[in-house]
């Protein structure tokens, strides 16, 4: 069945010119995984009849029944061009066989870190774009998640079917709808100006935007038409493809090109004309089962058919002849091959985001160069379970020298420091795999610029981490990746069995090790949490933990936990003092919310406390209004010393208060993780040391005296400052039609969340929303949301901002107040807030 | 109840009498203190003036325990304790434990009892405090009546007393020692003397007629045939809410446990904070994992074979690649803790009933050396059991840990894997030498220009020399901006609470 061979890619692998390293981008349900299938098809693993409805690379059980992808997905594919096809092909090139090594990945945004680690891999993506719901939030994400990554992108307008099936549109009204598509998608990849990477843009006429149809297995790009049509007109294909394109009409009747609209009924824009016309004609027939018309229309366009395929009707006639006629995979290949870079292209500007050492060693180098007899550099981006329970394949791409079976490699985590032996072993690889449809062949070794897993290195890699050769004790590890989202759902999971306890351990921690992004933690009660980036995200990895990494032993789940923080609304009231337990030495101490922004700027990283002072001054007294001198008295950061809280010296000539300095950052860090109100972590409250009185002997101001009395006066201050909770908020967009639109508000309404920005897809009768929802309300949101819809809205929910709750947590029964005691609850804390009076000392 | 009986003068007089001792110390506990004099002059008019009696209270550790220290100033000859103890075998002395008699109403506990019995299907194990120990006998056969069935084949098992005085256990005595059995628990027959037949001396002579496993926990013991499990057994503790009790939940936390409140008579079957205890310990673990400096700290100074566990604790430490340092420093509270910053988890060496601490007011978590074996040993886990005595410890914590997996830890507190530091493969360089200090201080210095931050605060220090260089506070500053010495100003004068500018 499959048309090549372990010997025949393994060759192709020394090529490094005929590779592309591709991963497949988009919004979920815009057809990734069924456009994939017809690729797959074409390189012979699967049948071309059941392409588009296999989902090949949905390996899962859970991805096939929900009709969802959730992990990414490698295949290496194999092509053998024709030298027709390949004769506008100016790169390097060697022969006309191809390895393509695609990566398909999930489209939900729970999901965006499987899409984070499949582009550090890879070198080129396939954008796939719904021409009827546009470039949506997730679009926008991932395009943007690549560019970041110079990842150079293509364009697929996808789900043609649906213009000619659906909503029936005519030509010019869909031109303009795929224009918008296409224009949408440039505006996002416009601000990501790299001169390097050079334009990024797409467009149809250069052949960087193909139109497909996933479902039915077809798809073409103007170069398809461009060809056809350039014989006869007799201009060549360059000219052709531009013709076909943009403001070019067509009057057949007077056989004239136009750059405007005539005004003559028949003349047509050239892309309408020559490209959509056609395409609707073939479908039509098909469609009404006009074969005696089809035959001889299908001959003019050189479509030869095959007997059995002759007696088939409608619906699988018109996709079988589509298929004959455009195929996907060609379109595709053809755009693929001609405009994504080789990884011996890419390398040379993607060297500078890759490699965290210096730019002119020789590892910088070997990668810039693709050099497969330079030193091995690494990169594995994720971990792939394995059919045996509990081991994992190393996956990720080689950028230099090759890896080989029984190589001894040097493995740098993470947290690898060079020079230093933390996080760093020493081992061997036991086998190199690659991926080929769902079975997985060993090979000898693999040559840089390809895509390998192996087996034997998962005790020793965590998440990812760069590999070289053993003897490279120089070379610098290759960046860590970043993610877009952050992992704010959590449960709390316990064993139905208490002898299973181990069990859990095992499976938390192979679980956090499949995903980059789940955490896998344990509360001050002693409960195990799994946290993750949304409901679904957190139901998938549940399910894994059970029934993969624990063998099927029982667990109980809790309900979904938010973490909140606590704030200050204003300043505090008054100087709030409290004394060491020694009674010789007072803390005087204010608490103030701070400025908006600051908190944000802190979580961004451009204020830190590794801040040169003089520029962490600027930007203060610049963007917010501080006073220069303030800005050089701030004490710390917290908590884990960099969260958005600090501690700013107030005081004017105190005696000895460097000394206990220290003390009071390390009570202000053990106080700011855990507020005053329920134990959650403080946000965006500045503490400033107003006085302090100290014994006159060290040993009666020693730490014991000043951090415990450090904490008991940030909490006082705290109190006295008016405290609020904040509550995380997503950022909801949700594409539906005019109808489900009243039914989203109510659920909106009732979910506490709301509406913010409608806009109608110009050319559709869809809408797009966009909301803010609490995420404690999010929970069940998506069914609600379905089922208030008759399933046509469908929401993606992406933690945006923290949001003060306007009640206060300090007045019994308001809803901050029973939150604040539900979270004590919960932590098993005193239900009763612990009083003001405890934490203030009077003279 | 009257005051001879209750403090059983005439037994203490004649115990004292028996061994003609000179020199008696008499250990009270805060509470009973008010009645020492009491019982002190009811003794001297007892034994006469051949002796010398002491009165001690306000006992450096905690007050369950016997204060050999504090006896020893004396040079007495042994202790008679009072009041709630928690039977740890002293190292040196002889002590007597008076337990005191606290009023129960037997008839209603035996209903309890029996209610329980008809409820579970399964066998009741009794435990009490020691307090109730006097009316042992008399439940019994109030149980015996109301189940019409001799107590021995009614599926009721009582515990016992193992004993009232406790002969020091000498280092020939733990040579001795058998600390063995499937499950940790050890059997302190041989160390202790029944000596005296009065309260309950038990019989041992089902080891002749079947095998059985003993169990002793808290000063009660008892045994079980074997093949039958703690897990078997419903158990019902008589006494208050006190750490005996969260002992023998935290012991036996597989099994079903009811309490019943002497002083109010009724059962009680809810005990999520006990469990909560258990699972916090947990976390408190898992904590310590993330370590790289402890302190062990001294929490007695006579229970028997706390030098040899503090031994222990130090050489497990060190084989996990952690520094460790011992500091005696009476009764741990969170001021005295937080003059030590950079330990980021203390090992609390005490008796068994002393030995939880935990309040949200320490910054750093104070773990059991069981929980320290848990945390220290690489591959080791939690399955549930808990040791909370160290004498049960010193012998199972053989080092059968599999050391094989190299594979990096999992934190569950920072969420992820950690890289741990190894062990010195050659330790015989890093001994501790007078050059060791200056070059973990010069080390610590090469990493000034890295944030100090995460090396204060993060627990990242890996001595307390690199701590201290990391600190902002170097010691005073002699480049005062204005080197004239500056006009005297007069301070303030009167008492930290309130200075007398303040009134």
């Amino acid at each position: 069945m499959v048309k090549f061979t372990v010997e025949e890619l393994r060759r192709i692998m020394d090529m490094k010119h005929n590779i592309r390293n591709m991963s497949v981008i988009a919004h979920v349900d815009h057809g990734k995984s069924t456009l994939t299938d017809s690729l797959v098809a074409a390189a012979g693993i699967i049948a071309q009849e059941v392409a588009g409805d296999v989902r090949m690379t949905d390996t899962r059980q859970d991805e096939a029944e929900r009709g969802i992808t959730i992990k990414s997905t490698g295949i290496s594919l194999y092509y053998e061009m024709s030298d027709e096809s390949l004769k506008n092909y100016k790169g390097e090139r060697n022969g006309n066989e191809y390895l393509i090594n695609l990566i398909d990945s999930p489209g939900h945004v729970d999901f965006s870190s499987e899409v984070t680690a499949a582009l550090r891999i890879t070198d080129g993506a396939l954008v796939v774009v719904d021409c009827v719901e546009g470039v949506c939030v997730q679009t926008e994400t991932v395009l943007r998640q690549a560019l970041g990554e110079r990842i150079r992108p293509v364009l697929t307008v996808n789900k043609m079917d649906r213009c000619f099936l659906e909503l029936q549109v005519e030509g010019e009204e869909a031109y303009q709808t795929f224009l918008r598509v296409i224009e949408n998608a440039n505006v996002i990849m416009a601000t990501y100006e790299d001169p390097l990477l050079g334009d990024v843009q797409v467009y149809p006429e250069k052949g960087t935007v193909a139109f497909s149809a996933g479902l039915h297995g077809w798809a073409f790009t103007l170069t398809n038409f461009a060809k056809m049509y350039a014989t006869k007109f007799g201009v060549d294909e360059a000219k052709m493809m531009e013709r076909l394109w943009g403001e070019n009409y067509f009057d057949p009747t007077t056989k004239k090109w136009t750059s405007k609209h005539t005004g003559s009924p028949t003349c047509k824009r050239g892309f309408v004309q020559f490209c959509y016309e056609p395409i609707k004609q073939i479908i039509s027939t098909c469609m009404n089962d006009q074969k005696d018309k089809l035959w001889p229309m299908l001959q003019k366009l050189g479509v030869t058919m095959k007997s059995d395929e002759k007696e088939l009707v409608g619906k699988a006639l018109m996709k079988r002849v589509m298929q004959t006629w455009l195929p996907a995979s060609n379109a595709l290949l053809e755009m693929m091959i001609f405009h994504l870079p080789s990884p011996s292209k890419a390398q040379k500007y993607r060297v500078e985001n890759l490699y965290e050492g210096p730019l002119d060693d020789i590892y910088a180098t070997a990668i810039r160069n693709c050099d497969p007899e330079g030193p091995l550099m690494l990169y594995v981006s994720k971990m792939i379970p394995a059919s045996d329970k509990g081991r994992f394949f190393a996956f990720g791409r080689v950028f230099s020298g090759r890896v080989a079976t029984g190589m001894k490699v040097r493995i740098m985590g993470p947290n690898y420091v060079p020079g230093q032996k933390k996080d760093l072993y020493v081992k061997s690889v036991q086998r190199t795999v690659i991926w080929m449809g769902k079975k997985q062949e060993s090979v000898e070794d693999v040559p840089c610029g390809n895509t390998v897993a192996m087996v034997g290195l998962d005790q020793y890699i965590t998440k990812n981490a760069t590999l070289t050769n053993e003897k490279e004790v120089d070379a610098h590890p290759i960046r860590a990746m970043k993610f877009s989202v952050s992992p704010v759902v959590r449960v709390a999971v316990q064993c139905k069995v208490a002898s299973d306890l181990p069990k859990l351990v095992e499976g938390l921690k192979r679980l956090a090790k499949s995903d980059p992004m789940v955490v896998c933690a344990i509360e001050e009660s002693g409960e195990h949490i799994v946290a993750g980036a949304g409901e679904l995200h957190l139901e998938i990895c549940l399910k894994d933990l059970q029934e993969d990494f624990m063998g099927g032993a029982e667990i109980v789940v809790s309900d979904p936990v938010v973490s909140f923080r606590e704030t200050v609304l204003e300043k505090s009231c008054r100087t709030v003092m409290s004394k060491s337990p020694n009674k010789h030495n007072r803390l005087y101490m204010e608490a103030r919310p701070m400025e908006d922004g600051l908190a944000e700027a802190i979580d961004e990283g451009r204020i830190g406390p590794r801040d040169d002072p003089k520029v962490r001054a600027k930007i203060l007294s610049e963007e917010f209004g501080w006073d220069k001198d303030l800005a050089k008295k701030i004490w710390c950061f917290g908590p884990e010393t960099t969260g958005p809280n600090m501690v700013v010296d107030m005081c004017k000539g105190v005696q000895y208060l460097n000394e206990i300095k220290d003390s009071v950052v390390a009570g202000f860090q053990w106080a700011s993780k855990e507020g005053a109100l329920a134990e959650e972590n403080m946000r965006a409250i500045c503490f400033e040391v107003c006085d302090v009185v100290l014994h006159a002997d060290a040993i009666h101001r020693g730490g014991g005296q000043v951090i415990p009395t450090a904490r008991r006066v940030i909490y006082a201050s705290q109190l006295t400052a008016k405290p609020r909770l904040l509550e995380p908020v997503y950022l909801v967009e949700i594409q539906a039609p005019e109808q489900a639109l009243g039914g989203i508000y109510g659920v909106l309404n009732q979910k506490r969340g709301h509406v913010f920005e409608e806009l109608q897809r110009p050319g559709t009768p869809l809408y797009n929303i966009k909301a803010y929802l609490p995420v404690i309300e999010s929970f069940g949101f998506s069914s609600t949301l379905r089922a208030a819809t008759s399933g046509q809205a469908f929401p993606q929910c992406v933690f945006d901002h923290w949001d003060m709750m306007s009640s206060d947590p300090l007045e019994p029964g308001t809803q901050a107040a029973q939150l604040v005691s539900d979270i004590r609850k919960r932590k098993g804390l005193k239900e009763q807030m612990t009083p003001l009076s405890e934490y203030e000392d009077k003279l | 109840m009257d005051f001879e009986s209750n403090y059983e003068i005439s037994r203490t007089a004649d115990f004292i009498r028996t061994r003609n001792f000179t020199k008696v110390a008499l250990q009270f506990p805060d509470e009973l203190l008010k009645e020492s004099t009491r019982v002190a002059k009811a003794l001297r008019n007892e034994l006469g003036k051949g002796v010398r009696l002491y009165v001690m209270a306000d006992a450096a550790y905690g007050s369950c325990c016997v204060d050999e220290i504090g006896a020893s100033h004396v040079d007495a000859d042994c202790v008679v304790h009072y009041g709630h103890a928690c039977m740890s075998p002293t190292s040196t002395l002889l002590a007597l434990f008076v337990f005191g008699k606290a009023s129960i109403d037997v008839n209603a506990c035996a209903k309890s009892l029996r209610h329980c019995l008809s409820t579970a299907n399964k066998p009741i194990l009794v435990l009490y405090g020691l307090e109730y120990a006097h009316a042992l006998e008399n439940l019994k056969t109030v149980v015996a009546e109301l189940l019409q069935l001799s107590v021995s084949n009614s599926g009721v098992h009582f515990a016992e007393v193992a004993c009232s005085s406790i002969n020091p256990s000498g280092d020939k005595m733990t040579d001795k020692k058998q600390l063995y059995s499937h499950n940790g628990v050890s059997d302190n027959e041989e160390v202790h003397k029944y000596e005296d037949g009065n309260t309950s001396l038990i019989s041992v002579n089902c080891n002749t007629l079947e095998p059985c496993t003993k169990y002793s926990l808290g000063g009660l013991i008892w045994t079980m045939p074997v093949g039958h499990k703690m897990e078997d057994y419903l158990l019902l503790w008589i006494g208050s809410e006190n750490p005996a009790f969260t002992n023998v939940v935290l012991t036996f936390n597989n099994c079903e446990i009811v309490r019943y409140d002497a002083e109010e008579s009724n059962l009680l079957k809810d005990f999520a904070d006990q469990r909560r205890i258990l699972k916090r310990r947990y976390y408190l673990v898992e904590k310590a994992k993330d370590a790289n400096i402890v302190g062990i700290l001294v929490g007695t100074l006579g229970v028997a074979g706390y030098l040899r566990i503090i031994q222990q604790m130090k050489e497990l430490i060190e084989g996990a690649g952690k520094k460790s340092y011992t500091l005696v420093m009476g009764r741990p509270n969170s001021a005295k803790l937080a003059n030590f910053l950079e330990c980021d988890v203390f090992v609390y060496v005490s008796c068994a009933q002393t030995a939880l601490l935990d309040s949200k007011e320490f910054l750093a978590p104070v773990i059991t050396p069981f929980e320290a074996v848990l945390a220290f040993s690489r591959g080791s886990k939690w399955t549930g059991e808990y040791v909370i005595n160290f004498q049960d410890l010193t012998a199972s914590t053989t080092s059968d840990v599999v050391n094989d997996t190299e594979e990096a830890r999992f934190s569950f507190i920072q969420g992820g894997y950690v890289e741990d530091i190894r062990p010195l493969e050659n330790g015989g360089e890093h001994k501790e030498t007078s050059l060791a200090l200056a070059e973990a201080t010069e080390k610590a210095l090469n990493l000034q220009n890295q944030c100090t931050d995460s090396v204060l605060f993060k627990g990242k220090a890996t001595s307390g020399a690199e701590f201290f260089a990391a600190r902002s506070f170097q010691g005073l500053n002699m480049q005062y901006e204005n080197p004239l010495p500056q006009s005297y100003v007069i301070g303030r004068t009167g008492r930290a609470s309130g200075y007398e500018d303040e009134k």
